[in-house]
């Protein structure tokens, strides 16, 4: 018996210490990128972890994608949504991890980081020692200090609750800086940055996905206008014209009821709109209604992000393809003609200029 | 691991010398090697794979997940420890196998997958895999297959009671009771488990690191931390009553009640940094699970009534404490009840009936019909939100986003068998199925069953069908997403196999099959983000599935008190994406799925020597892509990764019970792994049990 007992327990013992696993550690990789470039935030996959950052070089047309991991050794996180650049650090956003991870743009090494947020979109700078970061999920906007990479405070929307809590993009015009609220909202808020206080709001449509300010110091608001059986409503969706000073809307530019809008953005001079509606449309801040055909026309193609290279023109354009798979970046003269194109991460979704 | 070559070799060495101590009798026997001709009727062609009482009981912890994911070929995906672990086969999603629970499919309308992480292995007496076509006969919608699970009489002569109680690591408790009584016409059994555990195993985090800062907040060092597993306590209550009545006359009724409630929060993601003590992350479920059943034996005839009903209520929380700190300088003054990010509710009742008979004229004949039929009832409360609305109720304005349909879900076979020979079978079952208004085509499934030699029982099957899922209802209704216009998916499936069975008496036994298989499903669906910024579910993929299963088992009684069980399997899958590409850019034509792992393998070793059983348990898988490009990335990488659990058990027989003694070690390795991206799971830890089985009014020996 015991030469039976032997041998099975030979077996055994031979079968499991073959058990071993190969882990992937990451080294840490030297870059250093170049004084111009576009960043890109790839979002990944909801509760994934796969969010990256990607940076492309227009000069040369080559691409570095997960940059972050391959600089500092660990993941970006769970949906980078936004990034932006304040005085020589890039500020990233990254929504489901409830962290801001500021970088050093040229070697993309994390200088710090500012924690316990509670699902934070954009950031924005008021000054070196203060800035806004807005938020889904919660009815308020963090303040925070970069300069020590605390939260020292917050500006409670309102008409909002932590639910139905949707704060976006920021645009400032002296001391007043708007927000669009979008997921079940419809409004825009006009903010006292020397208070910290909302002191107006404007209806503007239903579910304004983002705003930017012109050369005449309006603002646009893009709208997606909900879904169809959304109970918060469903209507067309809507390029919107406001004057900041009066903070009352100027001009409504209509689209059919089920398109697909989102996306405005702005040329350099702040003299020319762009936005995304199946295709890539582009029109005259003095323009008086929209154009008839667009400047890029949807090619087999998705689009997602969008972006103006601020020195040339240039449009950089995302297809996130089906969204579990690196989306493409197609780059076009500022013209529509095509110059290059590139894969970059899981739904490029936001860019940065450096 | 030095400490567990010391255990093994302790064993080693030590358990023959106990051996020749053990004076307590305690039978073993092998089993009669399997004669293929004198497969039931009902099998030919059928490729099932049947779970043995050992494997289903040798650790009652387990849920059905980690029973399957050792052996059986099918995949498990699991998000974690008593986090959601869904099964898929050949290739397919979960969405694709469809669960039966004591003959009423128990799959989420509304998600069409199931759960396994909260099936526990207590429960459940009988269980099997029908790989494929062989789902075609139980129910429809089964394009990679079936899992049927069922609850049996307990066999109980009198009262019986039999009390586990497990204490394992990180603050782990499992009680497990089970209450019989029997008679000559009465079964009646009550079985409990209540597990609860605060799941803060700790692992090497090295998705993030933390920072050390100087004065000025220069980053001067970083490290992965060690940490634990956050926000992943759970509280699972289960009870199963069961109820069977034997008339002797040849009616048999019986019914099974399961009511499970559970309390889990849910695990944090690797790369969150947020501070644990501010959100609370926590999925609570309550479902009462019951059927009624009536089986009628007259001869040649079989006739069978079920009716049952299914009540779930699910609740998805995440909230955020916003009672000051000392981050905040301004000061909110609200409280957890003001914090929900999150409130999403969800209810479904369903209500169940099926009537079936069973023929066999001959023994050359087999003639089965049934007809079933899920009424469910739905309601998807996912997110309240500010409109104009007036709640008549409470005054505020208030709207919620969700859905509330119904749907009648009607499903009709038939079958027929028939060996004209003794060496040969062939099957055809029709099923016609009415989702709502809409009408399946018909689905065939043909079976082929044959001895191709006497010697060493080598035997071969075939199967062909055809076969449709319908969309889910939130496929169809979810707010914002749904999809009312999605079409069925659809599919072609085959597979040939070879099986052998051979040993000799009361010695050993051999047994192995081979498989292959091949299958199409068009129109797949799958979720697709919008720019809006919601997903919405489409008709995308066209899926190339086929492979190979290979499955062998070996027992082994080389002595009157030692027997030895090895079992093995083996699944290669390929998954390929052929469907047309999603835009122009799309690199996922002619690359495997997602999650779908190319390779798996399983082999569980048993050893029993009188009242000592040692089981050791090892399963692997291969890389798993989580691009449907298969682009190998930094951030997208699934490792292969092998697990191996040892569980060593002794019983004792007492005047007044039987005792048994059980340790598990689970991890055996300490492997650091993950199933799913950015879900860590647990390192080597450790399950001891303790099982008394009172022995009241009986014959002590």
């Amino acid at each position: 018996m015991r030469h039976y007992l032997h041998h099975l327990l030979t077996a055994l013992l031979l079968c499991t210490f073959s058990s071993c696993m190969e882990w992937d550690y990451v080294d840490r990789e030297s870059f250093e990128a170049p004084a111009h470039g576009l960043f890109i935030t790839n979002e990944g996959n909801f509760q994934y972890g796969n969010a990256t950052l990607s940076f492309y070089d227009p000069a040369t047309k080559q691409v570095e994608n997960e940059v972050f991991i391959r600089a500092n050794g660990y993941r970006l996180g769970d949906i980078a949504q936004s990034m932006t650049l304040h005085n020589g650090l890039g500020w990233v956003v990254v929504n489901n991890s409830h962290v801001l991870f500021a970088i050093d743009p040229t070697t993309f090494r994390e200088v710090g980081r500012i924690v316990n947020l509670t699902s934070p979109r954009y950031i924005h700078f008021i000054s070196d020692e203060k800035a806004y970061v807005t938020q889904l999920w919660d009815n308020r906007i963090f303040i925070i200090n970069p300069s020590t990479y605390k939260i020292t405070g917050h500006i409670t929307c309102p008409e909002m609750t932590m639910e139905s809590g949707s704060t976006e993009q920021m645009v400032q015009i002296g001391d007043f800086l708007y927000v669009n609220c979008w997921s079940y909202q419809n409004r825009v808020l006009k903010i006292d940055t020397r208070t910290d206080r909302v002191v107006d709001q404007l209806t503007v449509g239903i579910q304004p996905t983002s705003i930017v300010a012109d050369r005449n110091n309006k603002l646009w608001v893009i709208t997606d206008g909900g879904y169809e059986g959304s109970p918060y409503g469903h209507e067309a969706p809507a390029l919107v014209k406001i004057d900041a000073a009066n903070f009352c809307i100027e001009q409504v530019f209509t689209f059919t009821k089920g398109d697909r809008c989102s996306e405005v953005q702005i040329s350099s001079d702040g003299s020319r709109l762009y936005w995304i509606n199946e295709s890539i449309w582009s029109m005259s801040v003095d323009a008086t209604s929209l154009p008839t055909t667009p400047l890029i026309e949807a090619r087999n193609t998705i689009y997602y992000g969008l972006t103006i290279d601020p020195e040339c023109g240039e449009l950089y354009v995302a297809d996130a393809i089906d969204y579990q798979q690196q989306g493409i970046i197609y780059r076009y003269s500022s013209q529509g003609e095509l110059i290059d194109s590139f894969y970059a991460g899981i739904i490029p979704g936001a860019f940065c200029w450096k | 691991m030095k400490r567990i070559v010391l255990l093994l070799f302790t064993l080693w060495l030590v358990l023959p010398t106990h051996a020749q101590e053990e004076r307590v009798d305690h039978k073993v026997s092998i089993r009669e090697v399997e004669i293929l001709g004198q497969r039931p009727m009902k099998e030919i062609g059928v490729q099932r794979t049947r779970f043995d009482s050992v494997v289903m009981k040798e650790n009652i912890a387990l849920s059905m997940a980690d029973v399957l994911a050792f052996n059986s070929s099918i995949f498990v995906k699991s998000y974690g420890r008593a986090s959601q672990s869904t099964v898929a086969f050949r290739g397919t999603s979960a969405s694709h196998t469809q669960v039966l629970w004591n003959g009423m499919k128990i799959n989420s309308p509304m998600l069409g997958m199931t759960d396994f992480s909260m099936i526990p292995s207590y429960f459940i007496d009988d269980a099997s895999l029908l790989h494929g076509t062989s789902s075609v006969a139980e129910t429809g919608g089964g394009l990679g297959g079936a899992v049927r699970l069922e609850s049996r009489p307990a066999n109980a002569n009198g009262f019986g009671l039999q009390y586990i109680q497990g204490i394992g690591s990180f603050s782990t408790y499992d009680q497990f009771l089970r209450l019989t009584y029997g008679d000559a016409h009465w079964q009646l059994s009550t079985r409990v488990v209540y597990s609860l555990s605060e799941n803060d195993f700790e692992y090497r985090n090295r998705d993030k690191t933390v920072n050390v800062y100087d004065e000025l907040m220069n980053i001067v060092d970083q490290y992965y931390p060690i940490e634990r597993n956050q926000n992943g306590a759970f509280h699972d209550f289960h009870l199963l009553q069961e109820a069977y009545y034997n008339t002797g006359r040849g009616d048999r009724l019986g019914l099974n009640v399961w009511y499970l409630a559970s309390n889990r929060e849910m695990p944090w993601i690797t790369s969150n940094y947020a501070d644990q003590t501010d959100f609370d992350h926590r999925m609570r479920e309550q479902t009462l699970r019951s059927v009624l059943s009536w089986d009628r034996y007259r001869g040649a005839t079989k006739w069978m009534a079920k009716a049952g009903y299914i009540h779930t209520w699910m609740a998805y929380d995440q909230r955020q404490d916003l009672r000051p700190s000392e981050s905040t300088t301004t000061t909110p003054t609200t409280d957890w009840a003001d914090g929900t990010m999150v409130r999403s509710r969800n209810r479904v009742h369903t209500l169940y009936g099926k009537l079936g008979s069973e023929w066999t004229p001959s023994n050359r004949w087999f003639i089965s019909a049934d007809v079933a039929l899920h009424q469910h009832m739905a309601e998807s409360r996912d997110k309240t939100i500010m409109t104009v609305q007036v709640d008549p109720t409470t005054g505020k304005q208030r709207a919620v986003v969700g859905y509330d349909e119904s749907r009648m879900e009607l499903s009709a076979a038939t079958t027929a068998r028939w060996r004209p020979i003794e060496h040969f079978g062939m099957g055809i079952t029709l099923r016609e199925e009415l989702y709502g208004d809409r009408w399946s085509p018909l689905i065939p499934a043909l079976f082929l069953d044959g001895i191709l030699s006497k010697r060493g029982n080598i035997g071969a099957k075939a199967s062909l069908s055809r076969n449709f899922r319908f969309p889910t209802l939130n496929d169809l209704y979810f707010k914002p997403g749904g999809n009312p216009n999605l079409k069925h998916e659809s599919g072609w499936n085959y597979d040939l196999g070879m099986s052998f069975s051979t040993g000799k008496s009361g010695l050993f036994t051999l047994n192995g099959s081979a498989t292959w298989f091949e299958s199409w499903v068009d129109d797949w669906i799958i979720w697709i983000p919008r720019v809006q910024g919601y997903y919405t579910p489409m008709n995308i993929k066209q899926v190339h599935a086929y492979g190979m299963e290979l499955d062998a088992s070996l027992e082994w009684q080389p002595a009157r008190d030692l027997k030895a069980r090895l079992h093995g399997t083996y699944s290669w899958t390929p998954s390929i994406n052929e469907g047309e590409p999603f835009t122009a850019g799309d690199r996922s034509m002619g690359k495997q799925l997602p999650y779908v792992p190319e390779h798996s393998a399983t082999c569980t070793a048993h050893l029993t020597w009188r009242s000592w059983s040692l089981l050791y348990k090892w399963c692997y898988y291969s890389e798993r892509y989580t691009l449907t490009s298969n682009a190998s990335t930094l951030t997208g990488h699934l490792p292969a990764y092998y697990m191996s659990d040892v569980t060593l058990e002794k019983g004792f027989r007492l005047g007044w019970a039987d005792l048994n003694l059980k340790g598990s070690i689970r991890n055996l390795f300490d492997e650091e792994y993950i199933s799913v991206l950015a879900r860590p799971m647990p390192g080597i830890n450790y399950e001891f049990f303790i099982s008394i089985t009172p022995k009241w009014g009986k014959k002590r020996n």
